[in-house]
């Protein structure tokens, strides 16, 4: 009892520091909020006036940032992930509870075991739970009866372990904190003395597995939730939750606290070999019944993010019912059994019952002065928490995330630890209120600061995936980078990429370690990464990054290990700050072309001068296209000569992004992953790379050339990927900007093009529509490698395209698509060299024009004269905002400068997580009859997804 | 092709999961873990005797040497291997899967195995 009181009055010089520190951060969150919102109001304004004009703040039409951002996918699911790891061990360890920080090791496990078995740390955790067990049964005996038994269930794993154990091996002590607190509440309860004089707490009310599954998480968690007013009195110090003075549930405490558990633990009990249950179920399992009822939106991000995910780890368990998760019943329990002793008055029935711990409960124990009764709360709360958004947003409301992130500095590694996973949880999800809500308690920095203490791998996942789950939420990128992002990267991403800042000579070049908490980190950076110029600049920036990602994805490449999330977010991340490195690195004017106005990609040369010269005769005449292709030849050999810039010394830092170095890296993602992401990543870096008019994006795109990148993004021109398709398509347009590739473009890429064209008009089955920015992407892309080429118009007549843009034109529920159709049509007809063709097809010029006057208004007129400007360099057409190719190809952009499309990008595939996008995901496996089905020129039988199936042979049985 | 999952919930064991350490047995020059595996995003999946899901491109656990490494330590035929040593082992192809099992520097392997049985298992208790 001493002891007792000597917690809480310590507890109260906490809490009332507590708050003090949460003052502090609050008000430092304020003014970094409103920092924040100042630089977002600057940026806005900038638009008009950023470099040049160019594109700061108008949509760019070519340097299209696209990035790709991932919600948290993996953070939700992770969360749960916390609960098993380090528990199972701990729990074996739980014995000796007092520590439960105790980092835990796989191994130990093994250890534990008598030798005959490393059977895992299955085995052990059953043990565990058995005790656990146990001691429920063995409480009303006594305090002491821990006996462990073997062959329980692997139920009810971590939380109850210490707590329990502290229990009992305390005494009452800790009992009777418990009760009082409970019981002074008063309110619904009889009086609060009653449960005092019941020390024999012992008794784990298991209870709470009697409810039925979905009890008080699913339907109706309200209900419940009020039953038990929080005990203040226990708690005075700090913002209690208001305990709406809820009708007591008494019926709901159940005497036989066992029910549902029993059954587990039969099922569970034979441990040799058996079926061994994982104690994490519990919450696993709670997915299940959403799927297996149809419910998928809580899982959205993860649907979204990758939809195979979903199913491959979410085995499909059909109507299965979801108890409570069981690990945290151990220390519901220990509240249960004291609530079970006082006999609720109202109750109607006199058996009293178990319950679990209302909301309000469970968040004043987090203010416990027991640390495992915040552990177990926090741990709890996690548990609760899970893909539930009605809990996450009453902990909200009930001020919760406040006392959670408070410990998050708390002494004890086991609390901090619990707490950072509760956090992991909540901030999951859709709703951005409780991301808001941590960050306005000093979250960000809380964690960091974690980050940097936690030697335990499971806190670094922990931490880093509570991060990435922040990161998404666009307020907080920019709190992120200024709290975290060295420590993100010196901590996680440097060491675990594998990069050295000095390389040892005698060491050989280390490889990435994809780890969770690789992952993690790089997702959260992927997210923050699209958080604007100003983010892109310090990202850049930050020393050693861009190395050591550069690094890691090598290193992927080198093992042909591209297709997991990590080299995912790391490529994502290389894409948005490949994004407008032409105008926003460090010295990039004296990069700049010559050519200030519009110039062509153009380096200051003079053969880049005659390039663009050529460019603008084009139009002309006829004798100038004549004479064009000559200069076009000559140009042609000076950009393959064209020299690589000499380097004095290595690149390091953000220059790395734009070395002409990095083509092949992309171009070996490209040609190696099978992850969709990392290829529509890859593509657009490319994309961004080639769009500058700078010096390196000359030499981007010619490198692209020369390593043979050509051929492998027309290939993925087949992606049946939608995004895939998009970013290669946009790539492609901005490589043309290069003479000799818009030639090659032209010749091998026209049919691939008209294909994706014919695909739009007439989809080979349903579903597989391209989108509609995809499709004008790919129309803009033809229009842009027709432009300026009579060949490739040529090439665009033969790979009969004519047919596929009128249909387009005439049949397409879109704007934008006829528009960006009859702009092509349009340039097709201003060759007067192929209308004698075209007229021989049968067309006539009303086919052309009529479709452009409709779309392109005062421009109806096919004159030549109408489309310098699709003479005009990409890059700059965005200057002028009217431009039909420029913004409708990058509709995002109109959402705002900079990284803005990233919100929409995202959302949209939240969202499209139920329908279309993940549909076309979800039956990839089958051949595309229609691709096959025009009857198109013939093309590359190149067939990115299905050559696997196709191609495989026997199944390979390997020993190892 | 479907994009599987790449990367399991970190630490996450799932229901049906359950974890496996395997100690490597020498054998001369080699380091057994005495099983086999079939499987992978490189290989047809409609042959996979073991899966439900016919499209499953997952490692598979096609046979278990009696008394070997893998015996003892748990393994069944028909397990599906989910990650090996915290790798994602779901999205990888089979000689991927075979090269991070066989890695000479690690003498122990931790798996992450999903398990038809256990799966029912579960299931069943949940519909109790």
């Amino acid at each position: 009892m001493e002891d007792c009181n000597v917690h809480s009055a310590a507890s109260i010089l906490a809490s009332v520091k507590e708050q003090e520190a949460r003052f502090e951060r609050l008000t430092r969150a304020l003014e970094q909020e409103r920092r924040h919102v100042a630089l977002q109001l600057e940026r806005a304004q900038q638009p008009g006036v950023g470099s040049g004009g160019v594109g700061s703040g108008q949509p760019l039409p070519m340097a299209w940032q696209q990035l790709v951002l991932q919600e948290q996918s993996p953070g939700s699911q992770a969360s749960l992930a916390t609960m098993p790891e380090a528990p199972e061990v701990l729990e074996e360890t739980v014995t000796v509870e007092e520590d439960p920080g105790t980092p835990t090791s796989h191994v130990s496990i093994v250890t534990s075991e008598d030798g005959t078995t490393r059977r895992t740390e299955t085995k052990v955790t059953k043990t565990v739970k058995t005790v656990t067990t146990r001691t429920v049964r063995q409480v009303p005996v006594g305090p002491d009866g821990l006996p462990l038994l073997d062959g329980g269930p692997p139920l009810g794993p971590f939380a109850d372990g210490p707590l329990d154990r502290h229990f009992l091996l305390r005494g009452g002590g800790p009992a009777a904190t418990l009760s009082r607190a409970y019981l002074s509440s008063g309110g619904s309860f009889t009086d609060g003395t009653e449960p005092r004089d019941v020390p024999s707490y012992g008794s784990l009310s298991r209870g709470l597995g009697v409810r039925p599954p979905r009890g008080p998480l699913g339907p109706g968690p309200v209900d419940g939730c009020f039953t038990l007013p929080g005990r203040r009195e226990a708690f005075p110090a700090g913002p209690e939750p208001v305990p709406p003075a809820g009708r007591s549930q008494p019926e709901r405490f159940q005497a036989e606290p066992y029910g549902l558990e029993d059954d587990t633990r039969s099922l569970a009990a034979d441990d040799e070999g058996g079926p061994e249950l994982e104690p994490d179920y519990g919450t696993a399992t709670r997915r299940r019944p959403e799927c297996g009822r149809g419910f998928r939106t809580r899982a959205y991000e993860d649907v979204a993010d990758d939809s195979g995910e979903l199913m491959e780890e979410r085995p499909p368990f059909p109507a299965v019912t979801a108890p409570l998760a069981q690990p945290e019943r151990g220390s519901l329990g220990s509240l249960d059994r004291v609530v079970r002793r006082s006999p609720s008055v109202d109750s109607a029935r006199k058996e009293p019952r178990w319950r679990d711990p209302e909301l309000p409960e469970v968040l004043a124990m987090l203010r416990h002065p027991v640390d495992p009764v915040k552990a177990n709360a926090a741990a709890y709360l996690q548990h609760l928490c899970f893909e539930n958004e009605g809990i996450k947003r009453r902990v909200r409301q009930l001020r919760g995330l406040p006392l959670l992130v408070a410990l998050l500095d708390h002494p004890r590694a086991e609390v901090r630890r619990r707490a950072c996973g509760a956090l992991r949880n909540l901030s999951y999800g859709r709703d951005t209120d409780n991301k808001a809500a941590i960050r306005d308690c000093g979250g960000v920095p809380a964690l960091v600061r974690l980050l940097r203490a936690a030697r335990d791998n499971e806190v670094r996942e922990l931490v880093t995936g509570t991060l990435w789950n922040l990161s998404s939420y666009e307020p907080l990128k920019m709190v992120i980078i200024d709290h975290g992002l060295q420590t993100l990267t010196h901590e996680v991403i440097v060491p675990h990429s594998g990069w050295e800042r000095e390389p040892n000579e005698d060491s050989k070049p280390r490889d990435a370690e994809w780890t969770t908490v690789f992952k993690n980190t790089s997702g959260c950076l992927r997210n923050v990464s699209s958080d604007g110029a100003e983010a892109r600049r310090r990202l850049r920036e930050c020393e050693g990054l861009v190395d050591a990602l550069l690094h890691a994805l090598q290193s992927a490449v080198g093992r042909k290990d591209t297709d997991n999330k990590s080299v995912e977010n790391c490529v994502c991340i290389m894409r948005n700050l490949s994004y407008h490195v032409h105008k926003e690195v460090p010295g990039a004017d004296r990069y700049q072309e010559a050519e200030p106005g519009p110039p062509g990609g153009t380096a200051g040369s003079q053969c880049r001068k005659r390039d663009d010269a050529g460019c603008f005769g084009g139009k002309k005449a006829k004798e100038e296209w004549f004479h064009q292709g000559k200069k076009d030849g000559e140009m042609d050999r000076n950009f393959d000569t064209l020299d690589l810039p000499k380097r004095t010394e290595a690149a390091k830092g953000f220059e790395l992004l734009y070395q002409p170095e990095v083509v092949r890296l992309y171009l070996s993602l490209l040609t190696e992953s099978r992850n969709f992401n990392t290829l529509e990543a890859a593509a657009g870096a490319l994309q961004n790379l080639s769009a500058g008019n700078w010096m390196w994006a000359t030499y981007i795109r010619a490198t692209v050339r020369k390593e043979r990148g050509l051929p492998v993004l027309v290939e993925l021109l087949q992606s049946e990927t939608d995004k895939v398709v998009r970013a290669v398509a946009i790539a492609l347009r901005n490589l043309s900007l290069d003479r000799r590739n818009k030639d090659l473009i032209g010749s091998y890429a026209m049919a691939e093009l008209v294909r994706n064209v014919r695909n739009a008009q007439a989809p080979a089955r349903p579903g597989a529509r391209l989108e509609e920015d995809t499709v004008v992407a790919v129309l803009n892309t033809i229009h842009e490698i027709v432009s300026d080429s009579l060949d490739n118009a040529r090439s665009l007549l033969q790979a009969r395209g004519i047919p596929a843009l009128v249909a387009l034109g005439a049949t397409s529920q879109s704007v934008r698509e006829a528009k960006a159709a009859s702009h092509v049509l349009q340039t097709v007809w201003s060759y007067k060299e192929l209308r004698g063709a075209l007229q021989k097809d049968g067309w006539t010029k009303a086919r052309f024009q009529s479709a452009t006057a409709t779309a392109k208004g005062p421009k109806g007129a096919p004159s030549p004269g109408g489309f310098d400007d699709s003479t005009l360099p990409l890059v700059d057409r965005s200057l002028d905002g009217e431009k039909p190719g420029s913004r409708d190809v990058i509709p995002m952009e109109a959402l705002g400068p900079d990284g803005y499309s990233t919100v929409d990008r995202r959302e949209r595939r939240a969202r499209g997580s139920d329908p279309a996008g993940e549909a076309s995901e979800k039956e990839p496996l089958k051949p595309d009859p229609g691709r096959k089905a025009p009857p198109g020129p013939s093309r590359p039988a190149v067939r990115l997804v299905d050559a696997m199936g196709d191609a495989k042979p026997q199944p390979v049985d390997s020993w190892v | 092709m479907l994009l599987q999952g790449h990367q399991l919930r970190d630490g996450c064991v799932q229901p049906g999961q359950q974890r496996v350490e395997i100690h490597k047995l020498r054998q001369g020059e080699n380091l057994i873990l005495g099983f086999s595996i079939g499987g992978g995003i490189d290989q047809d999946p409609s042959q996979n005797p073991f899966s439900e899901d016919k499209t499953d491109k997952g490692i598979y656990v096609t046979r278990v040497s009696e008394g070997g490494p893998a015996e003892i330590a748990g393994l069944q035929i028909g397990d599906k291997i989910m990650q090996v040593n915290g790798w994602d082992m779901t999205m990888v192809t089979h000689d991927q899967a075979r090269k991070r099992l066989t890695k000479r520097s690690e003498e122990v392997v931790r798996l992450l195995v999903t398990r038809q049985s256990l799966q029912k298992a579960v299931q069943q208790s949940m519909l109790s």
